[in-house]
């Protein structure tokens, strides 16, 4: 009797083990958001029974080294991982991660419709891919422009900007406003303008930027074969433009990263630029910047051709060759939950749900809300391409030769077209 | 006694001393340096498509590949100018260091520290230093009537601030060495070449080099060998640029390995790097190594 | 004499300069550490601030990165007392014996020095992978020693190299054994190699990167990588990452200063300077 009672016992608790047991491994990356995530976690756990072990390992080079190391189509390290978008092609063309449609219904917390507009259908394009949705994006990060209101609201600059131009000084609408502001501020001392000139993605966002306003993209599917669609022209007059607007920035306009343009614009010297939401609050922190609270936040500048706002989302993907994806997908539900993303919303984190952002509490605690709700509409994307990584290198390549005056702009989008035939013939084979 | 007993048994004493090193290193080793060679004979993706074998083919498109050819022309400038400058001054400091004064432990200590500090971080405070108005080097070069300007966003000026960078934080690194070879010289030797009135370069020339070339053949060869494989300091001060200007060859393999993912082509990149470094330790080693016969 | 006295203290003031010059970028980032990262971007650098603990706060209450450093702490103290002793004992064979293959060992050892890390992430990874090792601090070590042990060898050759062989010889003579002439005799006059090589096998892992990153996971970081979460996808936190650089700095300083103790008693007991 006692050893059938103990079987009993032991059944009972493999099944409750197997059940509620579940342990899931996550890999994300390491910033500020993760870290609150990772202060949330216990909550689903015990909603959900499922164990958590987050990782969190720094982005960029570290991570994705981490996934491609850890993830094959037969074994995998981790359940979920965050990928950053533009890798999205190169994971889902090695059948590596699952479709969001196989993606399992979750439990305790739901999964997100495709088409319920919860989170924009334009930022589900952050993990599209050959027509297919690849996994979930998780953060609203795309170009959110900022213009210094000190500058902006100066009586005297007023004054003598409408004298000089004819219209009123106010947050650039267009190009042709973006440059006359710029030289006017730079003919003040001041710079109009801060570039991001970096060997490194941040130009090849600008460059998209740039080529998508001017109405070019760089390349595209044309009976299943890639092509490069850069418009010569285009090209050409988007790299002459970006130049002059390096003539009305500060030193080092040549090179500049992220802590260059930060520090220039929140010593209260730049009057406009693009910025990372995730970047946003280094400009509104009253301990780290002089124009804290006095930034007015819009859509980036119409182009000739369009607006455009680049967007740089991380995505949740579920290996294909994990065996738990339904604890998984749940977590990643949990993530981008009304109450998670509220939460994470109101400590000041890009969320990626349009009614978190749209919500009148937290725009009016961080402006910039709003603004990255409406730049969704223009959001595009980075070429989507399997080998992304060298595409992008040889675009920052030449597109900074082209701006900085090491070649000619002619030489420069030539060189670029050349290098991306060779990359495409090697790739279609 | 012992030794004959040994001997006796056929177990030579010197295996008690080689074989635990020799032992642990190899079975630890063997194989993933064997994977990696075997890596280096695919066209090898590391994420998604099926890996082809190619025999010698990486190694031979190295040679194709001008990115390569000049990120090893690049790096092989940083070394030949960085590495003979660290040892100068790390010599003359160690000459100079050494003598009784009151705080000499400490300031040998505090010295040292550079060769201690995270890489990433040294990288890091650089370009602070450098940033345009507010770095404190640009505000002290201002001073002293250098225009202001972004260093590193002159490609040439970039490239030196990568030597400077490593000069700075390795020096104390030579200092060490020569410095505990130092204390090896026998004072008499020293002494003696006073009485003879043998002057200040003339004891260097003939005195010292001679006993510490051994400690600076080791010191050099593990510097160099070192400098070979410099990133991340690099990396978080100018990304391999502007444009190209220091984009070394280390900066090169991290990008094949691990933004494009051609692991197979990384690890044939890494495999020569090896053969390179194995040819220069050598011939440096060689004649410390054999001398010791005597 | 007086010239002598002159010419003394002239040395000894270059060496302070010396020092200073050298640790100025040191000194400017224990500066920043205690600036908030509005001064340290644009306040003028060498003007006065009043210095905050935030950076530091932050830093400490990091479990991260505090974690991270005990595990550094643990492999680096491993790392250098497997490797300085494995190391020691071979480099005292390689330089005492001759026996066939002793430069095909000493060589290898040498080019096992060499091998990039970048070539053997992958495979180590998968190895451990293979025998589920991953995330474990046993893991590190072993990595680790791989390429320290050598490194510790070839240090050491040249300061086993030349400790006279008259001393061995006079123990033999008085009826020592290998072992005890190793153990009490050669060892310590070998001190001021052994203190050099030991600092640097442990700066070693201390700082090390690449490996760490592959081979750990949540549980087992180190502080390098845990200092790379300040990097921020973006943009550095300075204050944080200049905090977080001093006290990684403390425990290679701390070492340093305690191996001078030894150097200095090494060779009174030695007697090698007479």
């Amino acid at each position: 009797m006692r050893k059938f009672l103990l079987l009993v016992v032991i059944l009972a608790v493999a099944t409750f083990g197997i059940a509620f047991g579940t342990t899931i491994h996550v890999l994300v990356w390491d910033d500020v958001m993760s870290q609150a995530v990772q202060t949330l976690i216990p909550q689903f756990e015990q909603t959900t029974g499922i164990n958590v072990v987050f990782e969190r390992v720094p982005s960029g080079n570290p991570i994705l080294t981490k996934e491609a190391v850890g993830v094959t189509p037969t074994q995998s390290s981790y359940d979920l991982i965050a990928l950053d978008e533009p890798f999205v092609p190169k994971f889902a063309s090695a059948g590596l991660i699952l479709n969001y449609n196989d993606w399992p219904e979750g439990n305790v917390y739901k999964k997100i419709d495709l088409n319920s507009g919860v989170i924009l259908p334009t930022v589900f394009d952050a993990a599209k891919f050959a027509g297919n949705i690849w996994g979930m994006p998780i953060n609203g990060n795309l170009y959110v422009w900022m213009t210094n209101e000190l500058m902006l609201d100066n009586p005297t600059y007023q004054k003598e900007f409408k004298a000089q131009y004819g219209y009123d000084l106010q947050v650039p609408q267009n190009f042709t406003q973006l440059l006359d502001m710029a030289k006017f501020f730079h003919d003040k001392g001041l710079y109009g303008f801060a570039p991001f000139t970096l060997r490194a993605e941040g130009s090849t966002c600008e460059a998209v930027w740039m080529f998508s306003s001017f109405g070019t993209g760089i390349i595209g599917l044309e009976n299943g074969k890639y092509v490069v669609t850069l418009n010569k022209e285009d090209a050409i007059k988007a790299m002459q433009y970006y130049s002059q607007l390096l003539q009305y920035s500060p030193p080092g306009a040549n090179s500049m990263g992220h802590p260059e343009r930060i520090a220039a614009f929140s010593s209260g010297k730049v009057f406009t630029m693009f910025q990372w939401p995730a970047l946003i609050p280094n400009s509104e922190n009253p301990n780290d910047s002089m124009v804290a609270g006095k930034i007015a936040f819009s859509v980036p500048p119409a182009g000739p051709a369009a607006t455009a706002s680049v967007r740089g989302c991380w995505v949740l993907a579920i290996p294909s060759a994990s065996q738990n994806k339904a604890a998984a997908a749940e977590f990643a539900y949990w993530w981008a939950s009304k109450d998670v993303q509220q939460k994470l919303a109101s400590m000041g984190m890009a969320s990626v749900r349009e009614d978190v952002l749209m919500n009148p509490d937290l725009i009016a605690k961080y402006p910039w809300y709003k603004a990255m709700a409406e730049s969704m509409k223009y959001a595009v994307s980075r070429p989507r391409f399997v080998d992304y990584a060298e595409l992008s290198s040889i675009v920052q390549k030449y597109w900074l030769a082209g701006v900085t005056g090491t070649m000619k702009p002619e030489d420069a989008v030539n060189g670029m077209i050349q290098e991306i035939n060779n990359l495409l013939k090697t790739y279609n084979g | 006694m012992d030794e004959n007993k040994r001997r006796r048994r056929g177990f030579p004493p010197s295996l008690y001393f080689i074989l635990p090193a020799t032992l642990t290193v190899g079975i630890i080793v063997a194989f993933p340096l064997f994977y990696a060679f075997f890596m280096s004979l695919f066209n090898w993706p590391l994420v998604g498509a099926q890996r082809t074998f190619i025999g010698l083919g990486n190694y031979l498109s190295m040679f194709e590949d001008n990115e390569f050819i000049n990120s090893v022309l690049r790096q092989v400038g940083v070394v030949v100018i960085a590495v003979p400058i660290e040892l100068i001054i790390g010599f003359f400091v160690a000459i100079l260091f050494d003598r009784k004064f009151p705080g000499s432990k400490i300031l040998r200590s505090l010295v040292l520290l550079p060769a201690f500090v995270l890489p990433v971080l040294s990288g890091l405070t650089w370009r602070l230093m450098l940033a345009p108005q507010y770095g404190p080097l640009t505000y002290l070069m201002q001073i002293m009537g250098f225009p202001n300007q972004a260093w590193l966003a002159n490609p040439q000026l970039a490239y030196a601030t990568v030597i400077i960078q490593d000069v700075w934080r390795m020096w104390p690194f030579m200092f060490a060495f020569i410095y505990g070879g130092l204390m090896n010289v026998p004072k008499e030797l020293i002494e003696a070449a006073k009485i003879d009135g043998s002057g200040f370069w003339n004891t260097i020339l003939k005195i010292l080099l001679p006993v510490l070339e051994p400690t600076i053949a080791i010191a050099v060869m593990f510097r160099i060998v070192d400098i070979l494989r410099i990133f991340p300091e690099v990396y978080v001060m100018t990304g391999g640029g502007p444009g190209d200007a220091t984009m070394l060859f280390s900066l090169y393999i991290q990008e094949q390995a691990f933004s494009f993912f051609n692991i197979g082509y990384a690890s044939a990149m890494s495999m020569l790097l090896l053969a390179v470094s194995i040819v220069i330790a050598i011939f440096l080693a060689k004649n410390v190594f054999e001398a010791n016969e005597s | 004499m007086k010239k002598k006295t002159i010419i003394r203290y002239i040395l000894i003031v270059a060496i302070f300069v010396i020092t200073i010059l050298e640790i100025a970028p040191i000194i400017l980032i224990i500066l920043n550490s205690f600036k908030t990262d509005k001064e340290i971007w644009f306040g003028n650098p060498f003007s006065f601030f009043i210095p905050t603990l935030n950076s530091y706060h932050n830093v400490i209450s990091s479990t991260t990165f505090t974690h991270g450093l005990l595990i550094s702490l643990i492999v680096g103290v491993l790392v250098t007392i497997i490797s300085v002793m494995l190391g020691a004992l071979a480099a005292y064979g390689l330089t005492r014996f001759k026996f066939r293959g002793r430069n095909v060992i000493a060589y290898s050892m040498l080019s096992s020095r060499m091998i990039p890390q970048l070539a053997l992430m992958v495979p180590f990874y998968m190895l451990f992978r293979t025998f589920g090792m991953l995330d474990m601090t046993p893991s590190l070590v072993i990595a680790y020693i791989s390429f320290n042990i050598p490194y510790a060898i070839w240090m050491l050759l040249p300061f086993f190299a030349s400790v006279p062989k008259s001393f061995e010889e006079a123990a033999t003579i008085d009826g020592a054994s290998r072992n005890q002439i190793f153990w009490r005799i050669v060892l310590p006059l070998a001190v001021p190699g052994l203190s050099v090589a030991s600092i640097f096998v442990f700066i070693n892992s201390w700082n090390e990167f690449l490996y760490a990153l592959i081979l750990t996971g949540s549980k087992d970081q180190t502080a390098p990588i845990a200092i790379m979460g300040y990097l921020g996808e973006y943009t550095p936190k300075w204050g944080e990452i200049s905090a977080a650089g001093m006290i990684m700095l403390i425990p290679a300083f701390i070492i340093a200063l305690f191996m001078q103790k030894y150097v200095i008693e090494g060779l009174s007991i030695g007697g090698v300077k007479g």
